[in-house]
């Protein structure tokens, strides 16, 4: 259990950390995301499930408010995604598998100035950076760049990153890609620890294993739109089957997803 | 946090970046030594006036000519004696005595000399008859700046022969006639606006200066904002809450910054090495050069916004830096290009930072004289910007 992850609650707007309506993503004539009606609730694991190309990242970057929506509607910690902007980034943090550090800045470096962004003054961010570090168990490398790191170690900064302003909900886009099983177990072990500690948490992942382990509900979403939802238990029954790999093929299909209109769909949302 | 902390945070942590990147760091001040050593040894800054002509010599100093002796008479013997002595001591050509035309032009055609002077027969006898004698000149025509050097430089040097010989016959006709006043009553007197002979060096130093200045915020801010949206830290940026002009307004001012460490190793490069004298406030200077960053920095925005990738940034920027280059009037003055492509050259705002700038280093010009310029890139910068962050803001949320 990681004390210093224990938030205070805000006064609760809505039983609900997230909440769609209708959102849609419209690149052109493709689109990415197709009228989806989300809500998690505060303080669960939302498992967000789906194919390449399905429209998960897409989703989640338009909750983060770096997509701006084609229409519907979003809120996230209360506030509209569009039109109150800088009231949901103050309340979420965004873990990519993407490194979002500065590879030739030292780790305390990189936590220094994504904490100022957050506008956290030196008094305050040097202790908060001290307590992250030694939670992801990275103090001796404090001043190491980052670009020396491994892999794990990078992901591990890129969750302290995200944790350095205490949000309330914390979006992981496949937090757990390309890591080896203990720095596999070690980012699940935190995403549970950052439950326990009162923080909501959206995950996509392609991994049914960890949405399994992990989530509470569990949305799917293929082409674009929310094809299933329901908890982990509630899917499996509701499919007649105890692996979530089998609901997730059963609702997504069997055929391989690398076709054209997937990568268009990537390069869209600048993922490639 | 207020948008100008942001902002100084975002600009420190680029030079930040800088700094530790330490190669990349030897790079960035190795770039304009390596510029302006190389410039400044191709415009060398110690000209020694022609004694003879009055005039500074060519920049293609010490060039290969051969001259051909036709005419056996004591004149002609005299008059290439003398033009050999001239152009040897002065280190304008290095003369080869040659016997035949069609060796000599095998010579320019193996690139072995640039041009041929023939003094042929009759010379002699054409100035003992008091009638005008020729001297035939040829040059290599494949290259049209050295064969304008060599026709001039040996019409320089048969010019300072004419006026001894001219001396020589008025005072045989008359010795009471005054030959200097005779052959030319009137002379010319330049009063410099500085001291020392102009160099072209002293052009190019604030040219290059305003020219680093500008394309290195220019290239600096396009392609640092679309590496950040590629390697994805512009998402960890975005996705706090702060204004997405204090995003621009820091990478600008760390590249400004960057830029003017730039021009300034430039600038006391060429004072230390190459002897250029700085007359002008460097405030002025150093508004100058603010107000050239500011009139381009849109437009590296408005490339960054564009570009879908750092690669095609960088595509973009070399695309609009070479004509500025070659057309703002940094390498040569603006005025040797045909019209139509001067009012090209005029639209680059390149060209009011250099023109300022030179005005500035050189000639101590004031605020009040370089007002002119200053508003262009005002202009430039408040209507380029208006198009730039409106335009940005819609790619960074797409």
């Amino acid at each position: 259990m990681i004390m210093t992850l224990q938030r205070t609650e805000l006064a609760p707007l809505s039983e609900y950390a997230i909440e769609t309506h209708r959102l849609t993503k419209k690149f052109g004539s493709f689109t990415a995301v197709d009228h989806i009606d989300l809500a998690v609730r505060k303080g669960e694991i939302y498992g967000f499930l789906g194919p390449n190309g399905a429209g998960k990242s897409t989703t989640i970057r338009m909750l983060c408010t770096l997509l701006k929506p084609t229409s519907g509607t979003g809120k996230v910690a209360g506030f509209n995604i569009d039109s109150e902007a800088n009231e949901v980034r103050k309340r979420i943090g965004l873990v990519s598998e993407k490194l979002i550090m500065y590879t030739r800045l030292t780790a305390e470096q990189n936590l220094m100035f994504f904490g100022k962004l957050y506008g956290i003054d030196n008094a305050e961010l040097k202790p908060k950076i001290e307590e992250l570090l030694e939670m992801v168990k990275l103090t001796p490398f404090k001043d190491r760049s980052v670009g020396g790191f491994s892999s794990g170690m990078r992901q591990r900064m890129n969750v302290i990153r995200a944790l350095i302003h205490d949000p309330e909900i914390i979006f992981l886009d496949e937090p757990t890609t390309a890591l080896d099983p203990q720095s596999t177990k070690f980012v699940r072990d935190t995403i549970q620890d950052l439950k326990k500690g009162g923080h909501t948490i959206m995950l996509t992942t392609h991994i049914m294993e960890e949405a399994d382990e992990l989530s509470d509900t569990i949305s799917i979403i293929d082409h674009g739109k929310i094809m299933a939802t329901g908890t982990v238990t509630g899917l499996k029954k509701e499919y007649g089957t105890e692996s979530m790999l089998e609901v997730f093929l059963t609702v997504t299909g069997r055929e391989l997803r690398d076709s054209a209109s997937d990568r268009v769909s990537m390069k869209a949302v600048g993922r490639m | 946090m207020s948008g100008w902390k942001i902002t100084t945070e975002i600009a420190k942590r680029d030079l930040l970046d800088l700094w530790r990147a330490k190669m990349l760091l030897v790079f960035f001040i190795l770039m304009p030594l390596l510029f302006m050593t190389m410039f400044g040894f191709i415009y060398p800054p110690t000209v020694q006036v022609n004694p003879y002509s009055g005039q500074i010599p060519s920049q293609y100093p010490n060039l290969e000519l051969a001259i051909i002796q036709q005419d056996n008479g004591q004149i002609a013997r005299n008059v290439e004696a003398q033009f050999i002595q001239i152009a040897e001591s002065q280190g304008i050509f290095r003369v080869n005595e040659m016997t035949d035309y069609s060796t000599a032009r095998n010579g320019i055609v193996k690139g072995q000399v640039t041009g041929i002077v023939v003094i042929p027969q009759g010379f002699s006898a054409a100035i003992q008859a008091d009638a005008q004698a020729t001297i035939q000149v040829t040059v290599d025509q494949t290259n049209p700046s050295v064969a304008a050097a060599v026709q001039s430089e040996v019409a320089e040097i048969f010019g300072a022969i004419e006026s001894q010989i001219s001396t020589q016959y008025l005072q045989n006709l008359d010795p009471t006639v005054n030959p200097t006043f005779a052959l030319q009553p009137m002379t010319i007197t330049s009063i410099p606006l500085i001291a020392g002979v102009p160099t072209s060096f002293e052009y190019l130093a604030p040219s290059f200066m305003a020219l680093t200045v500008i394309t290195g915020a220019l290239n600096g801010v396009s392609t640092a904002i679309s590496r950040e949206k590629e390697q994805g830290t512009m998402d960890g940026i975005l996705v706090a809450p702060i204004p997405r002009q204090s995003v621009i307004l820091g990478k600008i001012a760390a590249q400004t910054v960057r830029g003017l460490i730039q021009g300034f190793l430039i600038l006391g490069l060429s004072m230390l090495l190459f002897g250029v004298v700085i007359y002008g406030s460097p405030i002025t200077m150093l508004l100058v050069m603010v107000l050239g960053v500011a009139s381009f920095i849109g437009v590296g925005i408005i490339v960054t916004s564009l570009a879908p990738e750092q690669e095609t940034a960088q595509m973009m920027t070399t695309l609009l830096q070479f004509p500025m280059m070659f057309l703002s009037g940094i390498l040569f003055p603006i005025a040797q290009l045909p019209v139509a492509v001067q009012y090209i050259g005029k639209a680059f705002p390149l060209y009011y930072a250099a023109d300022a700038l030179r005005k500035v280093v050189i000639l101590n010009a004031s605020v009040s004289i370089i007002m002119p310029d200053l508003l262009v890139l005002l202009a430039y910068s408040v209507v380029t910007m208006a198009i730039a962050v409106p335009i940005f803001n819609r790619a960074m949320a797409r």
